[in-house]
């Protein structure tokens, strides 16, 4: 019969050969609950991304040169700059199986008091817009009026607080939530208001791709078709009906990102995979290293009373301690290297990046821990097994 | 070598990249027109304290006696230096920022371990010294 303390004592007696088999545990959890972290948050700025595009179709100025410009801007927050006449608008909503268009307006470059680098300021018109509006519903029952704006979550700025743009005071009505992309730096504008900053801007002697006196213009025209209609169809149709502009099927802009994705998960999961088959390689081999350095000490014991079984539980209990200890330790770890960092992160992918919740964040953590301890003991078992078939009796006359 | 001198290695590693990150790799950036942001004294701020906890490693590695009390010393050092950007010095407003991104987060960390660190040394020297 073998004491419940004694694994722990065990372990506590060689704290070197415990904190090997701890860090050996821990660098395998860091790189599973690491990638896993990483993958799972590029689903979700994928899959909310396309929640807040919202569109089926896309019109953007043939100068937009196809949909690069604007899935950089998407994804990156760079700035756009390209426009065409608003025309463009009525002449999408002449074409048969649009249900609903809302334009929107992008003014680039545009440098705010509370923020060392430029943001991206977006016009929207709050009647017609079907996008942006749900967003700013989640804050605020308030429509967009004059001066007002809605910034996104990563704009030092909350609701009820003003924003200077231009020497010009914005009252900040809603803070929308996170996406994980370049829209979370933007700020979103009624027209009027955009007027007024490009004049406010002009007056400081800062120049646009647009002026003040360009009339209206706008840079992208966001359509949702009616049921019943297939979308391609009616994206032909616009296509052939208005002139100087192009139209692309929202879903095409994710196909870039969702390739990507699909390579870094391909990378993180062949990476993670081989590190498991070498930590698996390498635990064999301490296991039965440690097994063999031991067998002294488990013949006494088994010459003392303990049976075969208790012996394996034994080793079972010791891995299986040193493989929760990892597992909590590199876990912790990567926490500490990937939750502080996701906005750098983010930025260095160019892909949406959004956190999972806390319910998926702590279901990898214990998946990882719990993988962890089942890899230790898997490789473990064999030792164990093979210890429990030796005679004690012939160990102990064969010396060290 | 002691046991009680290892915490004192650890951070002299951690306080020397954080002095040398915060005006390098990790450090704030300027303004598109030159100008230089809050996040620039901040960053400067924080080399000081990663020479101060590195000063402070070098003697704790040093003197024997006094090991207690400079391992005591590196506590309010480090806690100074992890309320210093965002709190007591202003970053840039952006979260893209390299300020925001990358330089308060690998800095909380650093010296989040070189807290810890600090307190281990201090435990274990004491236990010596008594």
């Amino acid at each position: 019969m073998i004491k419940s303390g004694l694994p722990i004592r065990n372990l506590l007696r060689r704290p070197g050969r415990t904190v090997a088999l701890v860090l050996l545990t821990a660098f395998l959890a860091l790189s599973v609950f690491g990638g896993s972290i990483v993958v799972s948050s590029l689903r979700s700025g994928l899959d909310s991304l396309q929640a807040r595009l919202g569109a089926d179709i896309i019109v953007l100025p043939s100068s937009a040169r196809s949909k690069v410009n604007f899935q950089e801007l998407l994804l990156q927050g760079t700035a756009g700059a390209f426009y065409m006449s608003a025309d463009a608008l009525d002449r999408v909503r002449e074409v048969e199986g649009v249900e609903l268009a809302a334009p929107q307006t992008f003014l680039a470059s545009l440098k705010a008091d509370c923020c060392a680098v430029k943001v991206q300021v977006i016009g929207i018109d709050p009647e017609a817009d079907f996008t942006v509006q749900p967003w700013i519903a989640q804050s605020t029952s308030r429509e967009l009026g004059d001066m007002d704006v809605a910034v996104g979550c990563k704009v030092n700025a909350n609701a009820g607080e003003s924003l200077k743009l231009y020497g010009q005071h914005c009252h900040v009505v809603a803070k929308l939530a996170e996406t994980g992309t370049g829209l979370d730096t933007a700020v979103y504008c009624n027209m009027d208001t955009m007027r007024t900053l490009l004049i406010a801007a002009e007056a400081k002697g800062v120049t646009h791709k647009i002026s003040s006196g360009d009339g209206d213009v706008i840079s992208a025209v966001y359509v949702k078709a009616a049921d019943g209609y297939d979308i391609d169809g009616v994206m032909a149709k616009i296509n052939a009906h208005v002139r100087k502009a192009s139209a692309v099927r929202a879903r095409s802009l994710f196909t870039g990102a969702a390739d990507s994705l699909a390579g870094i998960s391909r990378t993180v999961s062949i990476l993670a995979g081989a590190v498991w088959a070498l930590a698996l390689v390498i635990l064999l081999i301490a296991f039965m290293m440690m097994t063999r350095e031991r067998r002294r000490e488990f013949a006494v014991l088994r010459l003392l009373g303990a049976s075969r079984k208790g012996l394996s539980s034994l080793i079972l209990i010791e891995t299986a301690l040193c493989g929760l200890a990892g597992g909590v330790l590199g876990v912790g770890l990567a926490a500490m290297l990937v939750f502080p960092f996701t906005t750098l992160i983010e930025t260095k992918l160019g892909l949406p990046y959004l956190t999972p919740g806390m319910g998926t964040i702590l279901l990898l953590a214990i998946a990882t821990v719990l993988a962890t301890v089942l890899i230790g003991a898997l490789a473990s078992a064999f030792s164990a097994h093979r210890l429990s078939r030796t005679d004690p009796g012939t160990t102990l006359r064969e010396g060290a | 070598m002691t046991k009680t001198k290892i915490p004192a290695i650890i951070i002299l590693v951690l306080s020397l990249l954080l002095a040398i990150g915060s005006q390098t790799f990790m450090g704030a950036c300027v303004h598109d027109d030159g100008s230089l942001g809050a996040c620039h004294w901040a960053a400067r701020v924080l080399s000081g304290i990663g020479g101060l906890l590195a000063m402070l490693a070098i003697l704790a590695l040093l003197v024997k006696k006094e090991r207690a009390g400079l391992y005591l010393a590196m506590v309010p050092t480090a806690l100074l230096g992890v309320f210093t950007p965002g709190t007591l010095i202003n970053l840039c407003g952006m979260a893209t920022m390299r300020c925001r991104a990358l330089m308060k987060p690998a800095a909380m960390i650093l010296l989040a371990f070189a807290l810890a660190a600090a307190l281990i040394g201090w435990l274990m020297s004491r236990r010596n010294h008594d």
